[in-house]
């Protein structure tokens, strides 16, 4: 039993009857798992955890949800435009984003033949972008720009360019090439073999990627107010620290009764997309 | 024999008409130019606003060394492993929490009314946008990074069930029922095959979202819930650009690593390593 049990940190080795030696395959994941139960304790001391807390203060959670819902529902008539102003920032953001992608995703695909050094350097450029959150953007625009609407649909913007260019390219570089070379050989400009050759093989896609971006942008949407970039983050900041928890209430259940019918809907539509 | 004869005229004709294409298209062009009008007052970039992104844009290419050679508590490298810290924990505790969410919500694990129970509540946690759950988290256990870790679990659980379903809806039962027929216990069941079948999509998906979750990481600090995103977002509203600069540095660095290992690891996971 004992030996079985060290065995998980070691391979058998068997003897053949012809003399010869055969081990097993080398199998890591015990050591992985002691490494990730090490760090585990490591950032548990560090970030400084404590269950006993949590379960004390735990009816907080609930107190805090008590006094979010009922909700007051007058306060629908200060927030409506908050909101309509998150989801149309988060859509204007999405269109124009999207839209910009489109050319640079197909001028960035390794199958047009451009050079491959040249590729690479653009592509390390976009992943350096899209590592920074929408947030970050914001608050440098807010600054900028000033704070506003205005802000926040172009940070959007930025975000859904960077990853929709992304998605896009990894996509276009899937296509099959036979109807492009087909129009090329026929004497067609090279705008007119992408648009009628390889953009109709990845429409499908584009527009699912764009409902893709809507639905993950109308999420983050909200937080973007915190930093002054519009929406319903100012007023949701401004309710929780006077301590309106029941308007706070109806914000988030607006929020989340949009979301999640945004999100169905989009759903629906992609899946019939990716079916065709 | 003459009516059947392919031309390119012919062709040309049996293709659709574009004209419903270029309504659709024209009511979006309309659609987004009233939304803009609508929404954004863009009253040119005045000369305030374009000295100012000089100053943003030239200070951001100056990162400061103190703040990234700094080891105490306020230095870049304690920051970002704070942040580190909060979305791999979060990550773990998303997994503790998603796992018996998942395996109850497989049809071929449980009876179909647990399965509607469960994930019922897995769409409930996501219906929820991840900065309430911060902000909640901070009124019960206080600021710091114990709200964030609490936060990145909650956010984490959703993602993580749904994709776990579908490697376990997708599970061979024919390899089981050959492991039953061979006399094997149920521990062994499970230790030969259930566990390598799942093993390799698990291990992707949690990486992935490791991934997803140092990136969210940031937005944390708004609402005082640990992590480099308060630091960064106070140095911005300050206009201190050299910290800044030091500090999107960091970030930008610690997020490429991850995301590397993040698609090697997965990459290698796919292939059948």
């Amino acid at each position: 039993m004992f030996d079985d049990l060290l065995h998980i940190f070691y391979p058998r080795e068997y003897t053949l009857g012809n003399g010869k030696v055969v081990k097993e395959k080398f199998n890591p994941a015990p050591y992985i798992t002691i490494a990730v139960i090490i760090v585990t304790v490591y950032f548990i001391n560090f970030t400084g955890l404590s269950l006993t807390k949590l379960v004390n203060r735990f009816h907080f959670f609930f107190e805090m949800l008590g006094q979010m819902f009922p909700p007051r529902w007058a306060f629908w008539a200060e927030m409506k435009k908050a909101m309509w102003d998150t989801i149309v920032m988060s859509f204007l953001g999405t269109a124009f984003g999207c839209l910009l992608a489109l050319p640079l995703s197909f001028y960035l695909s390794n199958n047009f033949k451009l050079p491959n050094w040249y590729l690479k350097g653009h592509k390390a450029v976009l992943s350096i972008f899209r590592t920074l959150p929408t947030l970050i953007y914001a608050r440098l625009l807010s600054i900028i720009i000033g704070a506003g609407t205005l802000s926040g649909t172009i940070s959007i913007a930025i975000f859904t360019y960077t990853i929709a260019v992304k998605m896009m390219y990894e996509q276009i570089e899937t296509i099959d090439m036979g109807p492009y070379e087909a129009m090329e050989s026929t004497g067609a400009t090279r705008m007119q073999c992408i648009t009628c050759a390889a953009f109709p093989q990845v429409r499908g896609f584009y527009w699912s990627t764009v409902l893709y971006c809507f639905e993950t942008n109308v999420r983050s949407a909200a937080i973007l107010g915190y930093v002054g970039a519009g929406g319903i983050g100012v007023l949701m900041n401004a309710q929780l620290s006077w301590r309106n928890y029941d308007n706070a209430g109806l914000m988030v259940l607006v929020l989340v009764i949009t979301v999640v019918v945004i999100e169905t809907i989009s759903r629906e539509i992609r899946k019939k997309l990716i079916q065709g | 024999m003459t009516q059947n004869k392919i031309t390119v005229d012919g062709q040309y004709r049996k293709y659709p008409p574009l004209w419903p294409r270029y309504v659709i298209e024209a009511i979006g062009c309309a659609v987004i130019l009233y939304l803009t009008n609508d929404i954004v007052s863009f009253n040119g970039i005045n000369e305030r606003g374009a000295a100012m992104a000089k100053v943003v844009l030239l200070g951001l290419l100056k990162p400061s060394l103190a703040v990234i050679l700094d080891t105490s508590s306020v230095g870049l490298a304690y920051m970002l492993m704070e942040t580190l810290a909060i979305a791999f924990l979060g990550t773990i505790f998303g997994l503790i929490l998603a796992l018996p969410l998942a395996f109850l919500s497989s049809r071929n694990v449980a009876p179909r009314w647990v399965n509607y129970i469960c994930l019922t509540i897995i769409s409930i946690i996501r219906a929820f946008p991840s900065f309430m759950y911060a902000i909640m988290f901070v009124k019960v256990v206080g600021t710091g990074p114990f709200a964030g870790v609490l936060t990145m679990s909650i956010g984490s659980v959703g993602m993580l069930a749904k994709l776990m379903i579908e490697s376990i809806e997708d599970m061979n039962p024919g390899i089981i029922e050959a492991l039953d027929a061979a006399g094997c216990s149920p521990f062994e069941k499970i230790r030969y095959g259930i566990i390598p079948q799942l093993s390799s999509n698990i291990v992707s998906t949690v990486i992935y979202r490791l991934d997803i979750n140092v990136k969210n990481a940031t937005i944390l600090g708004v609402v005082g819930a640990g992590g480099i995103g308060a630091s960064l977002i106070h140095a911005i509203g300050q206009g201190n650009w050299p910290n800044t600069s030091a500090m999107l540095l960091g970030l930008i660095v610690m997020v490429l690593l991850l995301e590397n290992f993040s698609t090697r690891i997965r990459k290698k996971l796919a292939m059948g390593e």
